[in-house]
């Protein structure tokens, strides 16, 4: 998308509503508090846009996505948060064989429950990195911390993760 | 090369390995850490590692998000919702927002407010006798049989004015009888499974 261009928020839901879902997916570990942060940043995006200065828009939408699920999480706090497979209606790639596609499922099922054990500050980092694919920077902007901070973070989330999982799977 | 050598068998900022497989290194970094991977085999050990774990991430599938949450997505079951009060507070603007923009929802919306207005206003009724429960049955019976009694009585009364043994007025009968048993016959021969007379009823009795 052209910086110079203020998208509409139709044009943001049908754009990175998936990555939004998603983000708040591997965060959750659940569709329906994921279903809710999209919805939630939808209406702070349409809010927002009116006093939006074109920038880097990634940036600035990720903010607002990660300000949306922090405000979440702290309505949420008193309700746990359990790890569910990945439902195969959802998904969004179609895989080869049935082994693999089991393999698969039990692999994502494993990262997912290691996500969740992993402190909020490093999953999130991680999965804005691995998950949306943003860059050092645009994750820098979006949790509003120092670069060298973000890469840090990415990194020790990686190795906890690498800790938790029993390899080779 | 001076932030990656050995201390005490360990190596500090081992970040940079991270930086270097996702591209982010700095200027001057990538010299430096191609430089001690080819000196230290705990980093080399680090960096496979790392890079498989990055891998697993990056292999997760990317899940569909619900087409509902489009806002273009006309709202079907969440209009009702609505009308109940039953929405959350952002799924309740974002329906209004779509309403606010959608004739074709708009008018669904008008339809069914005014079906559940009409569906609320549709007046209480009592129950059927044959689909009360025992305890209702029982008492009913126990009223049917109280009429009998006074009826019969009434009935006995009038004839004793008739022969004038009698000289007071007469008791009158809470229910006309007869007309009960002709409109309960009229239906019966109506209704085939119509059959309970009302002296079954009385005597509890399955027909």
């Amino acid at each position: 998308m052209a910086e110079e261009l203020v998208p509409t928020w139709e044009d943001v839901a049908r754009r990175y509503g998936r990555k939004i879902y998603n983000f708040a997916y591997r965060l959750t570990g659940n569709p329906d508090d994921a279903a809710d942060l999209v919805q939630d940043v939808l209406l702070r995006v349409r809010k927002g846009l009116a006093a939006y200065t074109p920038g880097s828009f990634d940036g600035w939408l990720w903010r607002i996505t990660r300000n949306a699920f922090l405000d979440g999480v702290r309505r949420r706090q008193r309700r746990p948060t359990f790890p569910l497979p990945d439902d195969d209606r959802n998904l969004a790639v179609a895989s080869p064989s049935p082994d693999e596609v089991l393999a698969s499922v039990r692999l994502s099922e494993d990262i997912q429950s290691a996500l969740l054990k992993v402190p909020l500050d490093f999953r999130e980092c991680v999965v804005l990195c691995d998950v949306v694919g943003l860059t050092y920077e645009e994750i820098a902007e979006a949790v509003e911390a120092p670069v060298g901070t973000v890469r840090s973070r990415i990194h020790r989330g990686r190795r906890m993760l690498r800790e938790l999982l029993t390899w080779p799977v | 090369m001076a932030r990656l050598k050995h201390h005490d068998d360990r190596c500090a900022d081992q970040d940079l390995l991270s930086a270097y497989l996702d591209g982010e290194l700095r200027p001057g970094e990538l010299d430096e850490v191609v430089a001690h991977l080819t000196d230290c085999l705990d980093c080399v050990a680090e960096f496979h590692r790392i890079k498989e774990m990055r891998a697993a991430l990056r292999t997760l599938p990317e899940l569909e998000m619900p087409e509902r949450l489009l806002p273009s997505t006309h709202p079907g079951p969440e209009l009702s919702a609505l009308l109940d009060g039953e929405l959350a507070t952002v799924e309740q603007e974002l329906v209004l927002l779509h309403l606010g923009e959608c004739d074709d929802c708009r008018a669904e919306f008008h339809e069914l407010d005014a079906a559940r207005t009409a569906v609320r206003s549709l007046p209480g009724l009592e129950p059927p006798e044959f689909l009360m429960t025992r305890r209702d049955a029982a008492r009913a019976r126990h009223r049917a049989r109280w009429r009998v009694v006074t009826a019969a009585a009434g009935a006995a009364a009038a004839v004793a004015i008739a022969v004038g043994m009698l000289g007071g007025p007469a008791p009158t009968s809470s229910i006309d009888v007869g007309q009960f048993s002709d409109q309960h016959n009229a239906r019966a021969s109506l209704e085939p499974g119509f059959g309970v007379s009302p002296v079954y009823l009385s005597q509890g009795e399955a027909p």
